[in-house]
């Protein structure tokens, strides 16, 4: 082991690991342009090289964009919440709830809806920290619980819609150019950045993610830190909910389904290590960008639209690049320690 | 008494659950319905002695659902291509232990954390399947509903086999080197490997196991049924940890065993008959299964806390 030898060098593989995510992301796109935009029998340019389209990527962007910076903390920290999907779909039904049967006023339900958001997240952060429980089984746990209320809340059946004009506004419309969600997403971003890469809490996640036991010896509050990290998964998840229902114009309780998988996908494909400890806020955004361009592009190829299964193929598309992205990872480490072994040998 | 503590509180709860069905819903007992209701478990009971075996260990499988779908529908088209009926049988339970290597071999080869591997796997092996399937339902021969046989028949005989299965499994983990070196690993892998078990090895087993199982699983629910729904397996994933975690398997391995597992899964069997009996709807089914995963594991850990201090 002399990892703290080459620190640079380090940090110079990880720069280059996000120039790589980079060109990739750049010849998707370039294949997507090449292959899925097609000119009409009027002239018109439909398909994947439309404006349109790329807002499209942008919108997606934003609600699996924030469930993967919610997640990257977590991760990092060497936990997993694999509640966040279901709690976007409850968060939805409830902020719907608020505004309909509540006849709150729409800030007014959104705010709350954030609170909800932050408490189901220190839901998983109580059981986690306190009972000691690992983050594995409570998060499939509330997996299932979030999901279940949600559709319990509306009997399977309600759809929560005819939002104000103004509320949609945030879905669908722009400012200064750009989706008005994206700006949110730009915000919180920034944040989730500062908050990993410039202050003492962000290192602290990756001290208790590298080693749990030697964070507490350093004298690390570990409990609080793993609490806040869970909580701020619920309050963004909460956030990502109120930007769905804008845009979709509804509320209903499969909203998010799957999407803690393509969020997971988008981390692990950022470089943040699995095993905790290591990771960064630039590579999981550029993770985000390859899969949204992937789940938009999809749709925008003529194969995929005569077989009219661009959901089932972006889900399959996105379990096997986990994989891959898994694998990559823990190669590096498998041909040396095969090299340490023929050279023991 | 001590040590299955955990197990026997099980016991005592579904005990009292069959008797306040007893009281208030004596319909539940009726011999027919209740047949019916334990053949329609028999699988989920298989594919739950997997799944405890995969627990133990201190791994997690959640793309069992998928893998108990892929195996329905591929079993399905092959009893349809009119191949005999064990032929289906070892055909499904080599397609379900195939999809578990894959799993052990990501798990135990690789050494990826489980929950974010069958994370993968379930949702490539579903998407994968509705891709190819477009959701379309198989219309199976004759010969395999009942297996061939009567109904009532044919229910004893699952019903039979699927315990048989579990009273092996569970007198191997007792009574079996492999069974005990399953504990050792999960229990502490380092020190099993300095006992010279292979950690790795047990751990790319007990995966190919539980898949073998759901594949056997699959054919005890295609049997029941005149044609495969390719959505019966969704869900099922939780159904068996709830069950298995409920029965006292601790989820950070090396504790509990098959017959808590069991009484952990008709537990859960009659939660559902004792609600529609308390006018709960179904709706709810999903939440009460998370919050029953989430009260079972709280238990232990308020229980290991008191212990440890």
């Amino acid at each position: 082991m002399s990892a703290p030898a080459n620190q640079s060098g380090w940090k110079a593989m990880f720069l280059r690991y996000e120039m790589l995510l980079f060109a990739v992301l750049v010849a998707e796109w370039l294949l997507f342009y090449y292959f899925g935009t097609s000119t009409n029998r009027r002239g018109v340019v439909v398909g994947f090289g439309t404006m349109d389209r790329q807002f499209d990527i942008l919108r997606h962007s934003c609600e699996i964009g924030l469930l993967a910076l919610a997640l990257t903390p977590v991760i990092i920290a060497a936990g997993i919440d694999l509640s966040v999907g279901s709690l976007l779909g409850l968060c939805a039904i409830l902020f719907g709830k608020l505004w309909f049967d509540g006849g709150l006023p729409i800030p007014v339900a959104a705010g709350l809806t954030l609170v909800i958001g932050a408490l189901a997240g220190g839901l998983n952060a109580g059981l986690i920290t306190v009972l000691r429980l690992p983050p594995l089984i409570v998060t499939l746990g509330t997996y299932s619980l979030f999901r279940g209320l949600a559709e319990a809340i509306t009997h399977g059946a309600i759809t929560y819609t005819d939002f104000p004009a103004s509320f949609l506004f945030v879905g669908q419309e722009r400012w200064l150019g750009l989706p008005v969600q994206a700006w949110l997403f730009a915000l919180v971003a920034v944040a989730v950045w500062l908050l990993v890469h410039r202050t003492v809490f962000g290192r602290s996640f990756r001290a208790i993610g590298f080693s749990p036991e030697g964070a507490r010896y350093a004298g690390l509050p570990v409990e609080r830190r793993v609490a806040l990290v869970y909580v701020l998964a619920g309050l963004i998840s909460a956030l990502a909910a109120i930007i769905y229902t804008a845009r979709l114009g509804q509320a209903k309780a499969d909203a998010g389904t799957g999407y803690e998988l393509f969020a997971i996908t988008a981390v692990v494909l950022g470089g943040t290590s699995i095993f905790g400890g290591k990771g960064s806020v630039t590579g999981t955004l550029l993770g985000v960008a390859l899969i949204a361009v992937l789940k938009s592009g999809l749709a925008t190829l003529p194969v995929v639209i005569r077989m009219n299964a661009a959901e089932e193929i972006s889900g399959l598309l996105t379990g096997a690049l986990l994989l891959v992205a898994l694998t990559g990872s823990v190669l590096p480490k498998i041909l040396s320690s095969l090299r340490g072994r023929r050279q023991a040998g | 008494m001590k040590r299955y503590f955990r197990e026997l509180s099980v016991t005592a709860a579904l005990g009292i659950v069959l008797l306040g069905l007893a009281v208030f819903a004596p319909a539940f007992f009726q011999p027919q319905p209740l047949l019916s209701l334990v053949t329609r478990e028999a699988p989920t009971l298989i594919v739950a002695c997997g799944m405890a075996l995969v627990i133990i260990c201190r791994q997690i499988d959640i793309s069992v659902g998928s893998q108990f779908s892929v195996c329905s529908v591929c079993a399905g088209l092959l009893a349809v291509r009119g191949w005999p009926l064990p032929l289906v049988l070892g055909a499904s339970v080599g397609l379900g232990a195939l999809m578990g290597a894959i799993n052990g071999w990501l798990v135990a080869g690789l050494r990826l954390p489980s929950i974010v591997v069958t994370l993968a796997t379930m949702v490539t092996l579903r998407q994968g399947l509705n891709l190819v399937r477009q959701g379309e339902f198989v219309n199976l021969p004759d010969n395999v509903q009942w297996l061939g046989l009567s109904q009532s028949a044919g229910q004893w005989t699952l019903v039979l086999s699927s315990l048989a299965v579990l009273v092996v499994i569970a007198l191997a983990m007792r009574h079996w080197s492999a069974g005990r070196q399953v504990y050792a690993v999960g229990t502490n892998a380092e020190a099993a490997r300095l006992a010279g078990i292979p950690p790795q090895r047990v751990t790319f087993l007990v995966f190919v196991f539980l898949g073998a199982l759901t594949g056997l699983a699959a054919i005890m629910n295609i049997a029941q049924s005149p044609q495969v729904q390719p959505l019966s397996g969704a869900g099922l994933e939780l159904k068996v940890i709830a069950a298995v975690v409920v029965g006292g398997v601790a989820i950070a391995g090396g504790r509990g065993n098959l017959w808590g597992a069991f009484a952990g899964l008709l537990l859960l069997a009659c939660v559902s008959p004792a609600l529609t009996h308390l006018h709960i709807e179904a709706y709810w089914e999903k939440a009460i299964q998370g919050a029953i995963i989430l009260l079972a594991v709280v238990a232990d850990g308020v229980r290991q806390r008191r212990a440890g201090k």
